[in-house]
């Protein structure tokens, strides 16, 4: 039976510091004297050598996580469904034209859109996104049967996708690692939509055999500096972003 | 066999709506945070985890808003009879109470649990209060009693038969029946003192309990001519006073406590669902220092006034105002949770410095007496961050049950402290 020496209740055999002022517990007569006691107790951060059973469980217990496997199913089975019947539709009905590429093709998007949410959640978000661009640049190319010719996706539709998906990781990065408030999230926004607009432009620029040069979206991306600007100013003043936090508080 | 059927019929209720209380448990859902409580039960030998299975399959049917499962309307939520497998006794773990999700667990909202010979029932506070979880703990022991040969234990008090139908009265809201005061008396809202400590990581539940005797107790409260509740309630309210010093606030609030009180004291029901309220006994630092003395004076005197049937029943009538409002009902269920979960945040969580719940001296009958040791139990993982203080007591043995998701045990310290100076043995034991 000890006591602990600040708070004088008794603890349990198995304590080795007291829960209530983390006192150590110390019985000189297991160190075999005050000096040896003394000595030891500049070793110990916590760790006594008592060897009472605690009486609480050891392990430490988890959540239990939803299961939404039998959800995954039925989403995948209506996607699959619907593509494989437009399929056949077009197949041996709607000859001709090769118009159930576009209910496949979004099919196939959709599906690799919902897989973090309902079929595997332990994926990357960063991943996530990298797949979803890879779908709807298959989506675009799967198209080009049915327009009959390439250029456009090659010029036009996967560097879209890849401009989009990239500022996607960028802007997920910032938000994950960089301070996240109403402020910051702004400035990642308007960033994002400044350079979005800028890298559409060029790119349209470059596919229609253009000079590469800004024009509107140069008035997008003054817009979003100066608003840039503006957050920078209110997130390095303290008093500016406390105050438009209270005003803007919800 | 006519008595079986009987049972199923009950049982076949299609679903029950959420109790007045049990509304706002749900909306306060979050991935880290449940409103679960756990009620244990340490008997003298240890636990065969396969007998106390095969109890918990034979004592749930009996509690058909226990073995239920909660799902979303468009306006409210309700409980639905729960037909599938489980619930599954599990070893018991070193962070109880841990969040319980909706979809999770085969849709169960309660768990079971053992450790050497402990048995938990952790339930999630829309399915009832602590009352009603205590009829589940301890017919379920019964039972597990029985299967274990014991003969001679009654069923009385909170143990039920398991045998006979559920009563209907058991499965009601009885706020409804009592809440036909002619007025609806304002509640008053202020914001309390807040305990600011070091949040612990996620799956953390820092636990602390003190044992003592009731006798003991008893004789400490007789002196400052109080009962005990009112004395730990004052014992608490001082460690709350004494952490507010320590922290130097430039601006002193108001401290007070959270306190449930069971209204089957005062309003005649069996129901085994929620019904309970609050009361918020407390004393106020800016108006000049308190004596310890004068700290058990003032919740002496606020329980005295508070508690009783007439102040009681204004206060449900208020509660219950809100939930009959024709407007409020066709609103979409996700805006009340937005509105609920806001008004929670801001008003109602802020109106208290910690919570503290006494079960007081438990029941149990004469044949199951010498099979149990003593009772613990939990008020759970706090809301925000604080301690919540749960006591209960059963033949001399007083259990005062400290959980907190905080790194900081101050409230705790100067607790414990005051009673140990008081002259009370208090023996601690601790997860942390």
């Amino acid at each position: 039976m000890s006591y602990c020496v600040n708070c004088g209740v008794e603890l349990d055999a198995s304590a080795k510091d007291c829960p209530l002022c983390n006192t150590p517990v110390l019985n000189p007569k297991e160190y075999g004297g005050y000096a040896a006691m003394a000595a030891r107790l500049s070793q110990l951060s916590g760790k006594g050598t008592r060897e009472a059973e605690s009486p609480f469980p050891k392990d430490k217990g988890q959540v239990e996580t939803v299961n939404r496997k039998d959800l995954g199913i039925l989403l995948s089975m209506v996607v699959l469904a619907t593509g494989a019947t437009c399929g056949v539709l077009n197949a041996f009905v709607f000859q001709g034209v090769l118009w159930s590429l576009t209910v496949i093709g979004a099919c196939v998007v959709l599906w690799v859109i919902m897989i973090p949410a309902v079929i595997y959640k332990g994926q990357p978000v960063y991943v996530s996104l990298m797949y979803d661009g890879v779908a709807v640049g298959i989506y675009l190319y799967m198209l080009t049967y049915l327009t009959g010719s390439k250029d456009w996706v090659w010029g036009l539709g996967i560097p879209i996708t890849l401009l989009v998906t990239v500022i996607a990781e960028l802007m997920t990065l910032c938000v994950r690692k960089l301070p996240r408030s109403f402020l910051t999230v702004s400035l990642y926004l308007f960033t994002a939509l400044g350079l979005l607009c800028m890298g559409l432009e060029m790119l349209i620029d470059r596919y229609l055999g253009h000079e590469i040069a800004l024009s509107w979206s140069a008035v997008v991306l003054t817009v979003c500096v100066i608003l840039d600007i503006a957050l920078i100013t209110m997130l390095s003043r303290r008093h500016l972003r406390e105050e438009v936090r209270r005003r803007l508080h919800f | 066999m006519a008595k079986k059927e009987n049972r199923e019929k009950t049982q076949r209720r299609e679903w029950y709506k959420l109790d007045l209380s049990a509304i706002v448990y749900p909306t306060l859902q979050r991935r880290d945070f449940s409103s679960v409580y756990r009620l244990s039960v340490l008997l003298k030998e240890e636990i065969k985890p396969e007998v106390l299975q095969q109890a918990l399959d034979m004592t749930l049917p009996r509690f058909p808003t226990y073995k239920a499962a909660i799902r979303k309307g468009l306006f409210w939520r309700y409980l639905e009879p729960n037909d599938r497998p489980g619930p599954f006794v599990q070893e018991d773990v070193r962070n109880p109470c841990q969040p319980m999700y909706f979809k999770a667990n085969n849709r169960y909202l309660i768990r079971v649990y053992y450790f050497r010979n402990r048995i938990s029932l952790e339930a999630h506070h829309s399915l009832g209060d602590g009352t009603g979880g205590m009829c589940v703990l301890l017919t379920m022991t019964a039972t597990y009693l029985r299967l274990l040969g014991v003969s001679g234990i009654q069923n009385e008090g909170f143990v039920l038969d398991i045998d006979s139908e559920p009563d209907e009265e058991e499965l009601e809201d009885a706020y409804m029946r009592y809440a036909n005061a002619k007025v609806c008396p304002p509640r008053l809202e202020e914001k309390t003192f807040r305990v600011r400590g070091t949040a612990e990581p996620f799956y953390t539940l820092n636990i602390i309990d003190g044992i003592m005797s009731v006798s003991e107790v008893m004789a400490v409260a007789k002196n400052y001519h109080a009962t005990i509740t009112e004395y730990l309630n004052a014992v608490l309210l001082y460690a709350l006073l004494l952490k507010q010093q320590e922290d130097k606030r430039i601006q002193p609030r108001p401290v007070k406590i959270a306190m449930p009180v069971n209204l089957r004291r005062f309003f005649p029901s069996i129901t085994l669902r929620n019904f309970i309220t609050m009361i918020y006994p407390g004393v106020d630092p800016r108006l000049g220092e308190y004596s310890f003395e004068e700290i058990v004076e003032q919740v002496h005197n606020y329980m005295r006034y508070h508690l009783n049937e007439k102040l009681l029943r204004g206060d449900i009538t208020t509660n219950a105002a809100t939930q009959r409002n024709p407007f409020i009902r066709v609103v979409p269920l996700f805006v009340k949770d937005y509105v609920v979960k806001l008004f929670y945040t801001k008003v109602q969580d802020r109106n208290s410095s910690a919570g503290l719940t006494n079960m007081g001296a438990l029941k149990v009958p004469q044949g199951m007496k010498p099979y149990i040791e003593r009772f613990d139990i939990y008020m759970g993982q706090p809301f925000s961050r604080r301690t919540n203080c749960a006591i209960v007591s059963f033949g001399d043995i007083l259990t005062v049950n400290f959980a907190s998701s905080i790194i900081e045990a101050d409230v705790e310290r100067y607790f414990f402290r005051k009673l140990v100076r008081d002259g009370i043995h208090v023996k601690i034991e601790s997860n942390r």
